[in-house]
């Protein structure tokens, strides 16, 4: 063979080598656990995404008017179903209710339905499914309780005490700079196992009117802002990635709560030994404030369609908490990278969501700012209409944006977000519907309310009970 | 980081297709067309597009998403076939 022929032939040869290459890169760029954004990585190397790029001045949520705080007595749904199982009786109605609850669900009756749905149907019909069917999510089930066994325990007294070091001759200690502080306060909260972290100056519209519970506060009271509340900074994980696509059964929301809360009690401690104030808001339920608002002051993301903020880094997969504190910071801007173009015609969420929660219509005005509005009380509903975990998830799991960090999402990502013209996110919502379709929404519920106990994606091999226990 | 993931790959990567350039070139040459750079400029998007389909086949294989698998492999193999045919039709004419 002549040179000539013999470089021809390495041509051929070198197209097959290189192409089943590409082949072996890929199937290895698609199962790489490193692509699992975020994941228990502690030294903030993921935070990667260039923020200050896509800063912006203003938030991308807008203003329309006189605002008004939420009371979280009523508008959290989480607040409202204790007192209203413990004291509803049928013949009395709503007058059977404390007086704040009354007002609200009499003006709302048709959240009063809903949640009256809970008890009178869906936990009857949930029972005897899980009796039915149950076994199948026990793996599911243990992994989650196993998450949110380590919890660690808020003070239950209110800011003025609960916020302050402990020890009184604890002096203010005398920082060099906010901005100095603030990249110190970022490096602790990374060692601590956050993935993200931002800074924002609290906007008092975000602290609920009426607290939640258990927080050392008079509920029946208005609730006036702390003026040590000054700063927010926020800090969070994402969940699990396997068992997240698995939702809404197998996933569950309590390792990155459990996570969080740590975080956030640790950094809470963290700047009390400098001697200022700090109060952790935390999953479960443990806010005095809203947090989705704040993690798009502090940069962090941009809310979406399905009310959850998306982030360039995790997408819809981050579960945050925030740390009110008076220590001088330097906030962060907020991020534009493109959320809310996408969003507009993506619709994703709100075609996968089963209790219709998400709407597929405009963004309304909403307490003064305008934002797509959400159903709580349906949402809520559907968690007590499927098995496994509780909650339901099915919105992150979808949400185009909540990819693993290979190639394929990181280009479509940055082509949605560079792109002017909104052309590419026409084009990648299609590819999103074709390429990456879900069960139909019915099949999430439980047999007896139609459905098949589906999940968006198959369970990871480590929860899949049946391979594991005789059953 | 397993090695198909890591910089060495594409190191030879590199190597493969300095290779295929080469060997293109020659052949070519051999049946007497002429590279002007338009031709190389489209060679070169054919060679990324064909890249893309492999890469994102196996890609959504690795991540078990076998419906992005096959409908993406069967649209971008639609896509890399039909340029392909019009490619080389543009770069085979003699002038």
């Amino acid at each position: 063979m002549d040179r000539r022929k013999f470089l021809k032939a390495s041509g051929v040869a070198g197209a097959v080598v290189g192409g089943a290459g590409l082949g072996f890169f890929g199937y290895e760029a698609g199962r790489d656990p490193d692509s699992y954004t975020g994941w228990k990585n502690r030294e903030g190397g993921f935070q990667t995404f260039n923020r200050i790029k896509w800063a912006v001045d203003k938030p991308t949520y807008e203003k329309l008017g006189p605002s008004r705080r939420v009371d979280a007595r009523t508008e959290v749904v989480f607040s409202r179903m204790g007192p209203l199982f413990r004291n509803w009786k049928e013949e009395e109605g709503t007058k059977s209710l404390p007086e704040y609850l009354k007002k609200y669900y009499d003006a709302n009756p048709e959240i009063l339905e809903l949640d009256l749905k809970v008890k009178n149907e869906l936990f009857p019909k949930l029972r005897k499914d899980r009796d039915k069917y149950g076994d199948k999510f026990i793996l599911a089930e243990a992994w989650s309780d196993a998450m949110g066994a380590v919890w660690p325990e808020h003070s239950k007294e209110p800011p003025e005490i609960a916020d302050f070091p402990e020890r009184k001759d604890r002096k203010q200690l005398k920082m060099k700079s906010p901005e100095k502080t603030s990249k110190l306060i970022k490096k602790i909260a990374h060692q601590f196992g956050s993935t993200l972290v931002g800074i924002t100056k609290l906007n008092p519209d975000w602290v609920y009117s009426h607290p939640m519970r258990r927080r050392g506060l008079d509920t029946d009271k208005p609730f006036e802002v702390p003026k040590h509340w000054q700063y927010a900074i926020v800090v969070g994980v994402p969940m699990s990635w396997d068992p997240m696509f698995a939702n809404p059964n197998y996933g569950t929301s309590h390792d990155a709560y459990a996570i969080s809360r740590i975080i956030s009690v640790r950094l809470s401690t963290f700047i009390k030994q400098l001697g200022y104030a700090a109060r952790p808001h935390t999953p479960g339920t443990e806010y005095d404030l809203m947090v989705p608002p704040i993690l798009v002051d502090a940069g962090i993301g941009e809310q979406g369609r399905h009310s959850i903020v998306v982030t360039p880094e995790l997408g819809s997969n981050f579960r945050p908490a925030i740390i009110t504190t008076n220590i001088p910071l330097k906030p962060d801007k907020p991020i534009d990278f493109g959320v809310q173009d996408f969003c507009k015609s993506c619709k994703v969420c709100a075609e996968q969501c089963p209790s219709g929660s998400i709407t597929k219509g405009d963004k309304v005005e909403i307490r003064g700012y305008k934002r797509y509005p959400f159903s709580p009380a349906s949402c809520h509903n559907f968690w007590y209409s499927k098995l496994g975990n509780m909650g339901c998830r099915i919105c992150i799991s979808v949400c185009p944006y909540t990819r693993k960090a290979n190639w394929v999402h990181k280009a479509a990502f940055n082509v949605s977000a560079y792109d002017p013209t909104g052309l590419a996110d026409k084009a990648l919502t299609a590819m999103q519907k074709i390429f990456y379709p879900g069960p139909d929404p019915q099949d999430y519920f439980i047999p007896s309310l139609g459905g098949k106990n589906a999940s968006y994606r198959k369970p990871p091999w480590w929860l899949k009970t049946e391979d594991f226990i005789d059953l | 980081m397993s090695f198909f993931t890591s910089g060495l790959f594409w190191f030879i990567q590199g190597i493969l297709t300095t290779v295929i350039i080469m060997a293109f070139r020659a052949w070519m040459e051999d049946r007497n067309v002429i590279m002007f750079w338009w031709k190389w400029f489209l060679f070169g998007i054919w060679i990324i597009l064909a890249g893309f389909t492999i890469a994102f086949i196996f890609t959504s294989l690795g991540e078990g998403e076998s419906v992005a698998a096959i409908k993406g492999g069967i649209i971008f193999s639609l896509i890399t076939t039909i340029s392909g045919v019009g490619i080389w039709r543009l770069i085979n004419k003699k002038n």
